[in-house]
């Protein structure tokens, strides 16, 4: 919570005095006027940027995955890479709407919205590469375990099977918590728009919700269950993730830490993202006053925090890599820092270590063009963190005869660019059809929202 | 507030001390007959107070990094668990005196004929041993005094500058304290068996240190409760957050301990398996079920739903529970070195229980002495009295 | 074009004519969060049963205000969840046990260890489902478009910035007057009239023999249907899908074009041995030329029952049971000489071996259809035989 400096009272939510109405308009103003051309230049980008990613992708279906750079001994490069990219980024927002809610953080209210919208996304993103890069993805529904000709099952024991069964879940659940949220903003958006085709559309969104106190006991409880539910299903998704490389035998892969560093690791790139993406959405919609400087200050926070956690594993992996007397695990680590990758390590090592620790200081928390800056940074380096991973593992693992070089084609650069586009056109176009900041939950939290005098019958 | 100083009887320092002095008497006497196993069970209570002591002043920094208001009323309890901090530094000297029974990579003859070990060797040799042990706990009772010292000032004048300097000292502290746990846990609990390696032990250690820490300030909080010794407008409501951070770290301990141990099943290397194998041969098999069970499946079942964690007769029982679980689970990473192919209890092991709870009514008291047993003039304290689910 | 469609759309959304039916609520908004809960003590304490408040955010307090019960929704997310657990568990083992085992990775068929993760997901997945389904349905009873309060000014200020109460008129205590004075007594903003809607719906005796619903009905069974055979049975025969179907490979017992001799089974390399095979030395060799060599199998129960089993399958039909040569085949087949002479007795545990392997006179070799290790067990449960019929004093001794 955001104390004053007397550390005796709590920070207000939203600056200034708002009225219902004016959050109202504010909030629903996006979705009511026409788009702006600086919407239709970034929408212009990122779908370019998307087009670029479905040809190569169309290619790839057709020619086969021998378009990309992926070869023996590095079996896996950029597809799984920017799988776990994207599932992290997703992770951030079920952190701050399901965690922080959990922990009665009330100032994630104004972020939760967006950040869940942009969890959505990044699954959807993330989940294009299992898919793809199964070689025959027309024969992907085999993931499934339903009764098929061949009388044949899936493989129970294998960790991609379990991300098979995370992913899939992570999106419905994220789903529907999004969903459940909207019901309420649905109502309001149907109750004031002019437009008789939107009418039509948020009417039926809404499901005729009226706000009827019968109807918000039972939503709220389903609310904080659903968020009980998400809490350790975050956990677990990239807990599986990381058991798909922690489960072989692959020295760099195959290390017990590997389930909490992916999962801090996940909600560091994902608040690198949602910050870099709600830094800017606060300056083009207006919302200064309620996506606020005290919001993105805790967010640095958090990133100091798990940047941290994350620098942890490193040293905990490094450390116990010379301990372990194991020859082929320390070459591992060296060939990380000194190998032919080692720009990446240290890409990797200076944007996830070494930036964030300028959030120590507080002017440089409150400094927005900096932190825009330095969440940019955690973008590239657990981009590249995944890189080292996964690359640079595989190219030199137990046989120096099987050593081998990594060099992505431009098909991979391409598909990665159409993950870009097609997250930030999803973006965009949430942006401008809902409400990015979820308007029940910011006016509970404004001042004298709430009644005053507590009862105790509750 | 509605805070009315009052004493602990003495009769808590009396209980104690006759129980310190039981504990002590068996201890000593196993030091006569069992020497070997005496000081594994010394360490079992070593690292078992390590957990309570650095554990509580953890939890102190923790309040003061996230800014928590719901905790400010219990913080003054935590902070006299954690006055055991400096009482670690007697408990460590005579186990630097057992460190030959305790650890085989002491034996010099041994290290040389093993590659492996005489690769640790940097590392795992007696001198930079003690050195890291003392430099742990050096650090752990500088950051005590600091901390305890700006609390009980504030008791004074209430003065928000002293919340502020906690603030930046507990900063400082939090990464700090990772480390020093994650090298007391690898130093102390690890290497005794050198040949293995996880990591995240460091982690698995911190987590159950962090639920016993939790369940010792719960029990405390509510035995004062029920004694009068706290504000009567404390309500019920309050210890929710104590029962759901217990409920939701242990759910945590065991999150790690399944990923350790599925990730050494899986890949199944005989270098890192015969770590679980001797904690599933003969009757470790039953321990590891307990541990299991007992630790998280029964807690986990019970902590779950939203009214018992407002119920303080309920958690009265849960955190000595949580205590005792997490004694199982120091018992289960220590003694399977001591104990090959069958656990054992033996009336060695009373020595645990009597000196543990012994110790911590003793120093509790001494502690407490004349403090305030709230944090009375913290500016949080309202907020937090206030709190309501 | 898209002009007029939206025009339309327009018309029949944005409308809004004064309602005709019967009065179904009286309703009150209130400007700030503790008139409403005032309001709400006020009503609910009167002995109204049926009203309702409307906020555009739960307000705290109000549940205890209204004096409502506590939601039970948490169990329907609590045996949900333990059902995802319970049925992933049957599933996993089911197809991993009893179906279709396989050995992955040298770990047993069904192990805990490895379903743990698909269990707890499938756990979170049946409950979060199961609460968003039954809060929606059975919980809230939504969709409820056509509620009367939809498209008044009335829910148009409650979802937005004021706080609303309303009573219905079918409640035992209404009373028109009463209902307004009490609401004007506790500070209410606005009071309005809440009008049912008169909707011409047809003929509503029975709702589900409605023509339009039947016909949705059929309509999208049928729809479902004609999908699921057109996927199942024409698209998955398509190509991409159909390209396993054409396998450049050959198939047994049929012709070859690729080999000069168009054949397309081919017989092993010249000089290979198959996996897992192992020359036996004294192959078509006289018994005197066997070197003896000790029986490898220990003399378990489990050895023997394995050679009992054996033996009855594949030795009694010549031999009989006990060896005697009184077989089922007497008189049909040449008789085998006793197994029980002396001759056979003293042979070694090898010679026997030798026998089985090699065959002898009319007894073919048996060497393909019998392991080696099941041959030495047979050789062990031979001897039981032997000793059946000629036991030493001290097996009838008693201890």
């Amino acid at each position: 919570m955001s104390l004053d400096a007397t550390y005796t009272r709590e920070l207000p939510l939203v600056e200034g005095k708002t009225s219902f109405k004016e959050i109202d308009d504010v909030i629903a103003r996006p979705t009511e006027t026409k788009p702006n051309i600086k919407w239709f230049i970034a929408i212009g980008i990122s779908s370019t940027a998307l087009l670029i990613g479905a040809v190569c992708l169309g290619l790839t279906f057709w020619y086969g995955v021998g378009l990309w750079g992926n070869n023996q001994p590095v079996g896996w490069a950029f597809d799984i890479i920017n799988f776990v990219f994207w599932i992290g980024i997703g992770h951030a927002g079920t952190l701050i709407s399901a965690i922080l809610f959990l922990f009665r953080q009330k100032w994630r209210t104004g972020i939760a919205r967006f950040a869940e919208g942009m969890t959505i996304f990044a699954v959807m993103t993330a989940g294009i590469f299992p898919v793809i890069h199964t070689g025959r993805p027309w024969l992907d529904g085999y993931l499934f375990p339903y009764p098929n000709q061949h009388g044949l099952w899936v493989n129970f024991t294998s960790p991609l099977l379990w991300d098979v069964f995370a992913v899939s879940t992570y999106f419905t659940v994220s789903f529907v918590f999004w969903f459940i949220g909207l019901i309420p903003d649905f109502a309001t958006l149907r109750d004031r728009t002019t437009s008789g085709i939107k009418k039509a559309i948020y009417t039926t969104l809404s499901l005729g919700w009226r706000g009827s106190n019968r109807h918000w006991q039972h939503y709220e409880r389903v609310y904080l269950i659903l968020a009980g539910l998400s809490t350790p299903l975050v956990l677990s998704v990239h807990t599986i993730v990381s058991f798909d490389f922690a489960v072989s035998v692959i020295p760099g892969w195959h290390t017990t830490i590997f389930p909490p560093y992916f999962v801090a690791g996940a909600i560091f790139s994902g608040f690198g993202m949602v910050s870099t993406v709600l830094i800017i959405v606060r300056k083009v919609f207006d919302m200064e006053h309620i996506i606020t400087v005290n919001t993105l200050e805790k967010m640095n926070k958090i990133l100091l925090a798990t940047g941290t956690m994350v620098g942890y594993a490193y040293s905990m992996e490094f450390f116990i890599a010379w301990y372990s007397g194991n020859p082929i695990e320390q070459f591992t680590f060296i060939n990380r820092a000194f190998g032919p990758y080692s720009w990446a390590y240290w890409i990797m090592f200076s944007c996830n270590v070494f930036f964030p620790q300028l959030f120590w200081f507080k002017k440089i928390r409150r400094n927005i063009p900096l932190t825009f800056v330095l969440v940019l940074l955690v973008n590239v380096g657990m981009w590249f963190e995944r890189y080292v991973i996964i690359v640079t593992s595989l190219t030199r693992d137990y046989l120096p005869s099987s050593w081998g070089m990594y060099f992505p084609t431009m098909y991979d650069f391409g598909i990665l660019l159409g993950s870009f586009g097609m997250f930030f056109t999803l973006v965009l176009l949430f942006a401008k059809t809902m409400p990015v900041v979820a308007m029940s939950e910011i006016k509970a939290v404004t001042e004298g929202a709430q009644p005053s005098h507590k009862h105790k019958h509750e | 507030m509605d805070y009315i100083k009052k004493q602990l009887p003495d009769s808590l320092a009396k209980t104690g001390g006759i129980m310190l002095a039981v504990g002590v008497i068996i201890l000593v006497m196993a030091f006569i007959f069992t020497p070997e196993r005496a000081f594994f069970d010394y360490l079992w209570i070593y690292l078992f107070m390590v957990s309570i002591s650095v554990g509580s002043l953890a939890l102190v920094a923790l309040e003061y990094l996230v800014g928590a208001t719901w905790s400010t009323p219990f913080r003054r309890i935590t902070e006299i668990l954690a006055s055991m901090t400096p009482v670690l530094i007697i408990l460590a000297i005579p186990l630097f005196f057992g460190m030959h029974d305790l650890f085989h990579w002491t034996h010099t003859e041994v290290v040389e004929n093993d590659a492996i070990l005489t690769a640790k060797s940097p590392y795992l040799n007696v001198e930079f041993f003690i050195a890291r042990t003392a430099f742990c706990l050096l650090l752990w009772v500088m950051f005590y005094f600091l901390l305890t010292r700006n609390s009980e000032k504030q008791d004074l004048d209430g003065d928000p500058k002293y919340t502020k300097r906690n603030v930046t000292l507990s900063t400082i502290f939090a990464p700090l304290f990772v480390v020093t746990i994650t090298i007391a846990a690898i130093d102390w609990a690890m290497s005794l068996e050198p040949h293995w390696f996880s990591t995240i032990f460091g982690v698995y250690y911190f987590a159950g240190t962090i639920v016993a820490a939790l369940a010792a300030t719960t029990y405390a909080s509510v035995k004062l409760k029920e004694g009068g010794y706290l504000d009567k407008s404390l309500g019920d409501d309050s210890f929710y957050s104590l029962g759901t951070l217990m409920f939701g770290f242990n759910v945590f301990w065991a999150y790690i301990a399944f990923s350790q141990f599925i990730l050494i099943w899986y890949a199944d290397l005989p270098e890192e398996t015969f770590w679980l194998i001797h904690r599933w041969e003969g009757s470790w098999k039953f321990v590891s079920l307990a541990l299991l069970f007992f630790h998280f499946v029964f807690p986990f079942l019970i902590l779950v739903g939203r009214n018992i964690k407002t119920n303080i007769r309920a958690l009265k029982w849960m955190a000595p529970w949580m205590l005792a679980a997490h004694a199982l689970d120091l018992y289960w990473l220590i003694f399977p070195t001591l104990f090959r192919g069958n656990a054992s209890i033996g009336w060695q092991e009373l020595s645990f229980p009597f000196i543990i709870i012994g110790l911590s009514m003793v120093v509790f008291k001494l502690s407490a002495g004349r403090k305030n047993l709230m944090a009375v003039k913290d500016p949080k304290m309202q907020m937090g009295l206030d709190f309501h689910l | 074009m898209i002009g007029k469609i939206l025009k339309k759309f327009d018309e029949k959304f944005l409308k809004s004519e004064p309602r005709t039916g019967e009065l179904y609520a009286v309703a009150a908004l209130f400007d700030t969060p503790d008139q409403i809960i005032n309001a709400a003590e006020k009503v609910s304490g009167s002995g109204y049963k049926k009203f309702d408040v409307l906020t555009p955010y739960p307000v705290h307090g109000m549940d205890g205000a209204m004096n409502l019960k506590p939601t039970g929704i948490g169990w329907v997310g609590l045996i949900a969840g333990m059902s995802g657990t319970f049925l992933a568990f049957l599933m996993i083992w089911w197809m991993v046990e009893i179906n279709y085992p396989n050995i992955f990775g040298g770990k047993p068929y069904f192990n805990l260890t490895a379903s743990i993760p698909i269990m707890f997901e499938l756990t979170v997945l049946l409950s979060a489902l199961t609460l968003v389904g039954s809060l929606i349905t059975l919980f809230l009873k939504l969709p409820a478009n056509a509620n009367p309060l939809m498209d008044t000014d009335f829910i148009k200020r409650v979802t937005s910035d004021k706080f609303g109460i309303y009573i219905e008129a079918k409640d035992a205590k209404f009373k028109f007057e009463e209902v307004n004075a009490l609401f004007a007594e506790l500070g209410s903003s606005k009071v309005s009239n809440i009008h049912e809607a008169v909707y011409d719906i047809g003929d509503t005796n029975n709702p589900l023999l409605n023509i339009k619903f039947i016909g949705v009905l059929l309509g999208t069974t049928a729809s479902v249907v004609v999908i699921t055979y057109f996927v199942l049975n024409v698209l998955l025969f398509l190509p991409p899908f159909d390209w396993m179907q054409r396998q450049p490979k050959v198939l047994p017992q049929t012709q070859s074009e690729f080999f000069k001799d168009g054949y397309s089974m081919r017989k092993p390399v010249e000089g290979t041995v198959a996996r897992g095979f192992m020359p036996y030395e004294f192959n078509g060799m006289p018994d005197s030329m066997v070197v003896i060599t000790p029986n490898p199998l220990p003399v378990t129960k489990k050895v023997l029952d394995l050679g009992k089993k054996r033996y009855d399958t594949y030795c009694s039909p010549c031999h009989g049971y006990y060896g005697k040569g009184d077989s089922r085949l007497r008189g049909q087949f040449p008789v085998p000489p006793t197994l029980h002479s002396v001759k056979v007795a003293n042979w070694k545990d090898a010679n026997i071996y030798h026998v089985i392997t090699n065959g002898q006179n009319t007894m073919p070799s048996y060497a393909s259809s019998i392991s080696r290790d099941d041959r030495w067990a047979i050789v062990h449960y031979l001897r039981v035989l032997q000793r059946s019929t000629n036991a030493p004093e001290s097996d009838f001794e008693t201890k």
